[in-house]
């Protein structure tokens, strides 16, 4: 269910469910879509510097699950969109993001959450108590879209096994496969024939798609990137250490 | 996903916090346990449901004036929407 916790932007997510269910596009759902405060802007940044419309399927594609768009987007025009259209940024913390990712900053959803936490004031390593660890970890997991193969589909729940990420001694990578349960929406074209085998994305406690082996490819090789990005910005954070 | 927010703590114990967020003034029952040491008054930076930073007065005044222009820009009526004479 888009933004069934309220962290992501307007409260008219039933009629953005039914948009998705009945596969209907239309003004008022362009409308909707833009008042995610924190995700259209980076739709209208990849849009931008690939001369695409913000709602082309590639664009939020690649910035959700990640493609080759988001290889087109210059560090420098990043940079600038960060400090200019990202609301509420600390401008301090951009350049401090900038500086020690350089080129590997993408506008990709999974950076934006991992990057928040390595440019946050949360201490990590020994100041870091096991239980916060948890938190931040549990944090990034949700928030990031992840991906898994399905091992059981139920009425309303499919088990699917995962790579969390593992935040250990200031250092985020993917752990070892372990199997969550997550909701999913049969209504949704996407879900109507999920099998055992089939791939998903994951945000929060929902499946949102089952992806392709293309996206699968992508979705990790990005994330991976990502991670790679944020243990720069890590090693280089004095609160970090 | 998720919205990066700044507030103030209107109240807060038990590693929990309330808080009114800028911009629309929203309030949110905040987890402040991994930032410690926040009390009522104190502003700080939400990700998710996560307090993740405690942010300065003047820093705190900065972001506000950022949200407060986002907020009133929000609020203007759009070219299409704006009543006709």
């Amino acid at each position: 269910m888009p933004n069934s916790l309220g962290y992501c932007g307007p409260d008219d997510r039933g009629l953005i469910l039914r948009h998705i269910e009945e596969s209907k596009g239309g003004d008022n759902l362009a409308s909707i879509l833009k008042e995610f405060e924190a995700a259209y802007p980076f739709l209208r940044l990849i849009a931008r510097s690939t001369g695409m419309d913000a709602f082309d399927y590639a664009v939020p594609e690649a910035y959700w699950i990640g493609n080759s768009l988001l290889d087109r987007v210059e560090t420098p025009e990043f940079y600038r969109f960060s400090h200019q259209e990202l609301v509420g940024k600390d401008p301090k913390e951009v350049r401090r993001l900038f500086r020690s990712a350089g080129g590997r900053a993408r506008p990709h959803h999974t950076f934006y959450v991992m990057s928040t936490y390595a440019t946050s004031s949360v201490a990590d390593g020994p100041s870091l108590s096991q239980d916060g660890r948890q938190k931040v970890q549990g944090l990034i997991n949700n928030c990031r879209i992840s991906w898994g193969e399905v091992k059981e589909v139920g009425k309303k729940r499919l088990a699917v096994k995962y790579e969390p990420v593992l935040l250990d001694d200031g250092r985020l990578s993917l752990a070892a496969p372990a199997v969550r349960k997550v909701s999913y929406n049969p209504e949704v074209g996407s879900f109507s024939k999920v099998k055992p085998g089939d791939w998903v994305t994951m945000h929060w406690d929902y499946a949102c798609e089952v992806i392709s082996p293309a996206q699968l490819r992508n979705i990790a090789k990005y994330t991976a990137l990502d991670i790679d990005a944020t243990n720069r910005i890590l090693k280089a954070s004095p609160r970090k250490r | 996903m998720c919205i990066t927010k700044v507030g103030k703590v209107l109240s807060a114990g038990k590693g929990r916090a309330q808080v009114e967020f800028f911009g629309a003034g929203d309030l949110g029952d905040v987890d402040v346990s991994v930032v410690g040491g926040v009390t009522e008054g104190a502003f700080v930076e939400v990700f998710g449901d996560l307090a993740l930073s405690v942010l300065s007065p003047a820093e705190a005044r900065r972001r506000k004036a950022v949200w407060d222009e986002v907020r009133k820009a929000a609020m203007m009526p759009s070219p299409r929407r704006r009543a006709r004479p």
